[in-house]
């Protein structure tokens, strides 16, 4: 889909603070840059996300994600397995709104992949931008 | 519990489709215990509804309440400032919840949010089953704590029936025959002989078949009434 040339998607990325937020820092200290439009949350850990908390962001940006630890690599265990089974619960109810599910993904990485961390958050952009805005957004 | 279920969004949908704001409610009872319409799942479907509908250019304002219970009436007091204000109430509560919401604001439009399924029991996380019919006579005296008129298929209360087959039920693999897990656990409790008692035609007056039912304690009534 073509949107303009001038659509910049806004998009918040909840962190785990044992990954993806340490990454982001990484990413600082290595003076990697990322869309300005994109925001992040910090969460003691990726099984703090809620269905509630994607819903709430959608309704004023065009897409969400959540930063968990690699797999099996979880400090409390199975919380990333809790935030992928929240990211599949929110994309059946967008879907059932007719809003794309793609908008909602989860990522996994480790706190010293600075680069990983922008390659994550760019293809994010990229995508969303693809998609064009929001057709749900509630807050403009 | 009271076990509920939210509807389909596109039901949901259609009952609010003349409607430009709307309250949200739901209840922190049995609702918010099932998962299906506390505080929460206000929270997500409000955010659905919102969406769904800035998505059709008709935007939808939803106040979000949840309140401690819908089932008395007191509790509404909190509310009904802000209820003059809506066009209709979507209710998130059990179908009594609904009910009490409607008689509490007998001018205002209450919608459905869930389909109320039975009285039961959350077996896991995301599983409930059905365990109580609120018969009015409780029998569970004699059949080892296991409730023959919710649990057996066909309420038989001098079961099993011929179709039970290895602990299961004939009318589902996936439902335990309620007479195998009572025989089971007479047996445990060294009470097996018990169940050669056949128990008596049950007088279902004290269930539905006697019409809407109401209790009245005359200890707890006052003069003044509600
Ligand atoms: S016998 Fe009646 S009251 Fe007792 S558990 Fe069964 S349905 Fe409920
Ligand atoms: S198999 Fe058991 S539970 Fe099923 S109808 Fe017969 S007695 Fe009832």
């Amino acid at each position: 889909m073509s949107n303009g040339k001038d659509f910049q998607p806004k998009i918040v990325a909840f962190c785990c603070e044992n990954s993806g937020w340490l990454a982001a820092e990484a990413a600082a200290r290595l003076e990697l840059g990322y869309p300005e439009k994109v925001e992040l949350i910090k969460l003691p850990c990726s099984g703090k996300i809620d269905v509630l908390y994607f819903m709430k962001a959608m309704e004023k940006v065009d897409g969400v994600m959540i930063l968990a630890c690699q797999k099996e690599n979880c400090k409390f265990l199975k919380g990333n397995e809790r935030a992928k089974s929240r990211v599949l619960q929110t994309q059946r109810l967008l879907k059932e709104i007719g809003i794309e599910e793609d908008r909602v993904t989860i990522q996994y990485l480790a706190a010293n992949m600075g680069n990983k961390f922008v390659e994550i958050v760019q293809n994010m952009y990229d995508k969303v931008r693809e998609l064009g805005p929001n057709p749900g957004k509630v807050i403009k | 519990m009271i076990v509920a279920e939210r509807k389909p969004i596109d039901e949901i949908l259609g009952f609010l489709s003349k409607h430009q704001k709307i309250m949200l409610l739901g209840c922190g009872g049995c609702v918010t215990v099932c998962l299906a319409g506390g505080e929460k799942e206000v929270g997500i479907l409000g955010s659905e509804l919102a969406m769904a509908r800035a998505k059709e250019g008709r935007p939808l304002e939803v106040v979000q309440r949840t309140i401690e219970r819908q089932c008395d009436f007191e509790y509404f007091e909190g509310i009904r400032h802000e209820v003059k204000d809506v066009d209709a109430i979507l209710s998130l509560a059990c179908g009594i919840g609904i009910q009490t919401v409607a008689e509490a604001f007998p001018d205002k439009v209450v919608w459905p949010g869930v389909n109320t399924k039975f009285l039961g029991v959350n077996q896991n996380v995301g599983v409930w089953a059905e365990r109580c019919q609120a018969c009015g006579q409780c029998v569970l005296d004699k059949t080892g704590g296991i409730c023959p008129v919710a649990r057996c298929s066909k309420s038989i209360f001098n079961g099993p029936c011929g179709g039970s087959q290895h602990g299961k039920c004939e009318v589902s693999a996936d439902t335990d025959c309620a007479w195998a897990l009572i025989h089971d656990r007479l047996t445990r409790l060294g009470q097996v002989d018990s169940m050669r008692e056949i128990l008596p035609v049950k007088d279902w007056s004290h269930s539905r078949d006697g019409g809407p039912r109401k209790l009245v304690r005359e200890d707890l009534t006052l003069e003044s009434g509600k």
